[in-house]
């Protein structure tokens, strides 16, 4: 057996997808970016190890399997991926069978679902991936028909031969296909002639998700699987020092009792383990452990001083440039008429629908995991390392994510099932409760910033911001001399052209609390400071918001966003003062300009009226994963904005459950318009642009309509 | 041993009376559809019908439920074609799809008590389920589109 | 809890009925309103006493304007919660039977038994709030809007001095004392509650002053 046949095996093994007669992957060679495509039988003399990255199987029965090698957790990966693929393909997108990869960069690349990536980073393979397995199909009909190539065309899942009408399902072709070398230099269809991609296509797992057939962590279910549930310390950092589990043994289903340390980043959670026969008894044994901290060697922090000594440090220190053009300070300092502003932002719970979850079965040298999980192949390389397995036997498999917002890209909750499956000896499903959720972070960190600026002659002459809040590299790189890359994250790079003095820099702050990415990372608070700075430089130029920006940049590709967004939202008609607000941010290749109108409530507070979206990903693929998307981040927004914060006190999270951290629902959710800018740039990310804008401009909005400025968040909306 | 009757199907469990039906259902019954959100009737993702009534199973004890009909979203509707599955679908309202049990089962008791809903009387049913990736407009235009099936007899 | 342990002829009761009309008459008249019925007399002394009568009911206030009675007696049609008596943060709405509405009734979450642990809905097999044509709002009144509008039938669930009496002990007045983990109790014991609350009516459910806080 050649290293390659076996190779194409185990591709199947994982796939479930057995029998196929055809399958068409690609990889990357090291270092290139471009990816070489893969046809596991006829490339014999490939070496085996080298495994495919998405990829096609067509089974002889015409059924066709498309891979997906990252998570679905909302964001319509499930969706996009068959339906780039199916367009060059050329067969119906509702007959394809979407099946999830396991864990292993090695073979896949990076898998972490996250920085909106997987459209943008892999949308060209995925369009030759298709084109090339078609062409290799119609190689194959042209070869059994013995007739020209140019005479047949694919449609539907068939080859046809114009000019008699004959034709073949793939399944027919798929054995001869797979026999043949694999094309290069495959021309791809224009745009215009996509019959898939652009479209508001029914997403492929909506059906499974109506009926509760959809599969996520939670539902996964074993032989002989036990339930397990940990009380870890509340104040994150803290160590056992002794527990009483008689009344937990005493709950009928408990099975045992231990503790265990996992870790988070560098740093160690410990926390007291139960295992049971179901989830309830696990949770009632570890609501019943009497537990004896440590909680010696750190600071138990307190959220007041989080603010007061970033903001002493703001007024204390420059910190790490992170960029500069120009030399804001020296227009500042001569400056007489220079503005000023703090803000502060809050720390964030992702606060997930399916709380942390993983079914773990630990076999001596291997263990196979089952989860929702982000970044499959993190987790599996983390727990190589820690349980010293050799990698390929630790099997990492995707289930449906009940929500992922950074959070589930993290190690910890896989880890911990890990170690409570190898102290049992048996496979167990771990599940965190939501008040471990949300008391346990990690969390987005909460970022205050100083920003400081001059404008002369109706024009921004300085502009200098500074950030102070944890880094989130800080927990995996002892680097400690550069500043944040993301200092400037979300601000529209077009900026830097046209300012002449403009600087950014991180005053670095550190505690003890773990921090990790939250939907759109940084630009999710340096939006709300860099956007609502923005509107007070226009304030004090006197100009309007909107044409304010627009002379700030020079790009033509945003002046036709700020023109849309203008003619959607009425923007030149708005009353004075008639609370209209606006925001433009970019992140992960996308900008997203957002009008927000609101009104006063009678008896006090503030309604949102209506929200105006533009968005300019550049090339798309389905425009009602998009809409859906801006609609989910701005009701995100909205909550973190105007409803939840984690606050710490004396090194507890004050938070629990929803009681305390409040969710926006249905009669908050304001309406929303979205509009979507057709052009022909490079892919941009979908699931994270369109939630940084709408703090500001809702707060902008604010200003507009009361005078009042608002520059802490969370706020009260009912009592503006 | 506890009598319990889950879509239209007769079980007898022996389980703990104060274990909440959600459990019971997941973990011994085993349906998974309904969810575990927060465990105290906070979010909704745990709805099912209990004699009809949209309970929140994550802290509706099992001896609450002994003897009664239970509904879960497995059991409403025989081929996922109840009119809020249907117009679930064509206005692909789930994201990540978590919630939406809950919430299918809150907009049942809805519509089957009010076939023609107000935005008002979707606000009043529906603010007891959470959904994180704010799906709430589609939520909404659905429920409407679910009544006017329901009205065509679908 | 207190037993009625007076039980006077029927021909004293109907003379005494007759003498309460009258002072409900005198009382109306003068823009005062109480109640005096002998039936449930309890321990205090038949008399009039409107001394008295009103500083009973000044403790009685305190306890149905605490968070565990007048949570479910708001202004608005959703109740409300906790101890600084926010909003119910989801919303549920009283309905036209006072029960909630749609997937949103209040036996949908609150249970016949408190929900053991924190943060979790307190429960009692009758729970609900007033109908929506008898809201008997607490929230806001000031104690003599209140004490009328507890003796007024067209406004206290249709309740004779007898309904009203026994109210103190209705399963959910009850429940105000066993509230769930972590909320408060009202400011004094049901005992001292329902002592207060009968000595008010008994001695002639007067209504405070105007001015009384």
């Amino acid at each position: 057996m050649s290293a390659s046949t076996l190779s194409r095996r185990k591709f199947l093994q994982i796939s479930g997808v057995a029998g196929s007669a055809f399958c068409l992957g690609y990889y990357f060679v090291s270092g290139a970016t471009e990816a070489t495509f893969l046809n596991p039988v006829s490339n014999n003399d490939q070496d085996g190890n080298i495994e495919m990255n998405a990829w096609i199987s067509i089974h002889p029965t015409g059924k066709v399997t498309i891979f997906s090698h990252r998570a679905e957790m909302g964001q319509g990966v499930y969706q996009a991926i068959p339906q780039i693929v199916a367009e060059e393909l050329a067969v119906l997108l509702e007959e394809v069978k979407v099946v999830f990869a396991q864990g292993d960069n090695k073979k896949y690349g990076s898998q972490v679902t996250g920085g909106s990536s997987t459209v943008r980073n892999s949308y060209k393979n995925l369009l030759k991936l298709g084109a090339t397995a078609r062409e290799m199909l119609l190689e194959a009909a042209s070869n059994k028909w013995s007739v020209p190539k140019t005479e047949c065309y694919a449609e539907a899942g068939h080859i046809i031969h114009r000019p008699s009408g004959r034709k073949f399902h793939y399944g027919e072709l798929a054995a001869e296909a797979s026999k043949l070398p694999v094309p290069e230099n495959i021309e791809l269809k224009p745009r215009s002639e996509y019959k898939l991609i652009g479209k508001p296509l029914k997403r492929l797992d909506t059906p499974l998700k109506t009926n509760g057939a959809a599969g996520f962590g939670i539902d996964k279910r074993l032989p002989g699987m036990l339930f397990a549930a940990v009380e870890h310390n509340p104040r994150l950092r803290g160590k056992v020092k002794s527990f009483d589990d008689t009344a937990a043994r005493k709950i009928p289903g408990v099975k045992d009792v231990f503790s265990l340390i996992i870790k988070v980043h560098n740093t160690e959670r410990e926390g007291v383990a139960v295992v049971a026969d179901s989830t309830w008894a696990a949770i009632q044994g570890k609501k019943a452990l009497k537990i004896e901290w440590d909680d010696s060697g750190f600071e138990h922090i307190n959220t007041a001083d989080i603010y007061s000594r970033q903001k002493e440090k703001l007024h204390t220190e420059e910190g790490l440039i992170s960029r500069k053009v120009g030399d804001p300070d020296e227009v500042l300092a001569r400056s007489t008429k220079k503005i000023e502003a703090l803000y502060q932002t809050p720390y964030q719970s992702h606060a997930c629908m399916e709380p942390m979850n993983c079914t773990a079965h630990y076999q001596g040298d291997k263990v196979e995991i089952w989860g929702p999980i982000q970044a499959p192949d993190w987790i599996q390389g983390f727990i190589s390392d820690e349980m010293g397995i050799d990698k390929d036997n630790v099997i990492v498999n995707l289930t449906f994510l009940g929500g992922g917002f950074g959070r589930k890209a993290f190690t910890d909750y896989p880890h911990e099932a890990c170690l409570i499956s190898q102290k049992m000896g048996v496979p167990i499903q771990l599940l965190w409760t939501r008040e471990d959720d949300m008391t346990q972070g990690p969390y987005r960190p909460g970022i205050s910033y100083r920003c400081e600026g001059v404008v002369e002659d109706g024009m921004i002459s300085a502009y200098k911001a500074r950030m102070s809040g944890q880094n989130i590299d800080h927990w995996r790189s002892d680097k400690r001399d550069v500043a944040n890359r993301n200092t400037s994250e979300g601000f529209l790079k077009p900026y830097f052209d046209s300012l002449k003095n403009v600087s950014f820099a991180e005053v670095q702050f550190e505690t003890p609390i773990p921090v990790i990415w939250w939907r759109s990372v940084y630009a999710s608070t340096n939006g709300f400071a860099y956007e609502s700075f923005m509107d007070e430089l226009a304030h004090e130029a006197g100009k309007d918001p909107l044409e304010f920006r627009r002379q700030h940049l020079e790009e033509t590709r945003l002046h036709n966003l700020i023109d849309k967004l203008e003619s959607v939202s009425n923007w030149k008609n708005r009353p004075k003062n008639g609370g209209y607000g606006v925001a433009i941010t970019e992140c992960f290749g996308t900008t997203v300009g957002q009008v927000v109108k609101v009104s006063k409530v009678p008896g006090g507070g503030i309604k949102i009226d209506q929200v105006w979206v533009v968005v300019d990903c550049g090339w798309y693929v389905n425009p009602d994963t998009i809409q859906a998307q801006m609609e989910g981040s701005i009701v995100m927004a909205l909550g973190a904005a105007t409803a939840h914060q984690i606050t710490f006190k004396d090194g507890l999270v004050e938070q629990s459950n929803f009681h305390s951290y409040q969710m926006p629902r249905i009669m908050h959710a304001p309406p929303v318009e979205v509009h979507l800018m057709e052009n022909d740039e490079n892919a941009g990310g979908v699931g994270e642009p369109g939630l940084p804008p709408f703090a500001p401009a809702l707060t902008n909005a604010i200003f507009d309509l009361t005078g009042k400025r608002i520059r802490t968040l969370p706020f009260d909306i009912n009592a503006v | 041993m506890i009598s319990l009757n889950v879509n239209k199907k007769a079980y007898q469990l022996d389980a703990d009376p104060n274990m909440p039906l959600l459990w019971a259902i997941r973990d011994i019954v085993g349906l998974t559809g309904t969810k575990y959100g927060c465990g105290v009737a906070q979010c909704g993702a745990c709805v099912v019908h209990l004699n009809g009534e949209a309970v929140r199973s994550c802290v509706t004890p099992l001896s609450r439920a002994a003897g009664q009909e239970v509904v879960t979203i497995e059991g409403l509707s025989e081929n996922n074609n109840h009119p809020l599955q249907l117009a679930w679908k064509e206005l692909d309202v789930p994201q990540c799809g978590y919630c939406h049990s809950g919430q299918l089962m809150s907009a049942a008791v809805l519509l089957r008590e009010n076939s023609t809903p107000t935005d008002q009387d979707i606000d009043d049913a529906m603010a007891g389920n959470i959904c994180r990736c704010g799906t709430y407009s589609r939520i909404r235009k659905a429920i409407h589109k679910a009544a006017e099936l329901q009205k065509q007899g679908r | 809890m207190k037993q009625i342990n007076t039980r006077p002829s029927f021909s004293k009761a109907v003379l005494i009925i007759t003498m309460m009309i009258l002072f409900l008459i005198v009382n109306l008249a003068s823009g005062e309103l109480n109640y005096h019925h002998p039936d449930n007399a309890g321990n205090d002394e038949l008399k009039k006493d409107s001394v008295e009568s009103v500083n009973a009911f000044m403790q009685v206030y305190k306890v149905l304007m605490s968070p565990r009675c007048m949570n479910c007696h708001p202004s608005g049609d959703i109740p409300l919660q906790g101890d600084d008596s926010h909003i119910h943060t989801m919303e549920p709405k009283r309905g036209t039977d006072g029960k909630g509405l749609y997937a949103m009734k209040c036996m949908n979450c609150h249970q016949s038994a408190n929900v053991p642990g924190a943060h979790t809905p307190p429960g009692n097999p009758n729970w609900h709030m007033p109908p929506a044509d008898m809201k008997m709002i607490f929230e806001g009144r000031t104690p003599r809007q209140l004490a009328r509008q507890l003796v007024d039938p067209n406004q206290n669930g249709h309740k004779d001095t007898k309904a009203l009496l026994e109210h103190a002990h209705d399963g959910l007045v009850l429940a105000a004392w066993d509230p769930g983990e972590g909320r408060s109790l009202p400011p004094m014991s049901h005992e001292d509650f329902a002592k207060a609350w009968n000595r008010w009516i008994n001695l002639g459910a007067f209504a405070p002053p105007a001015d009384a806080k």
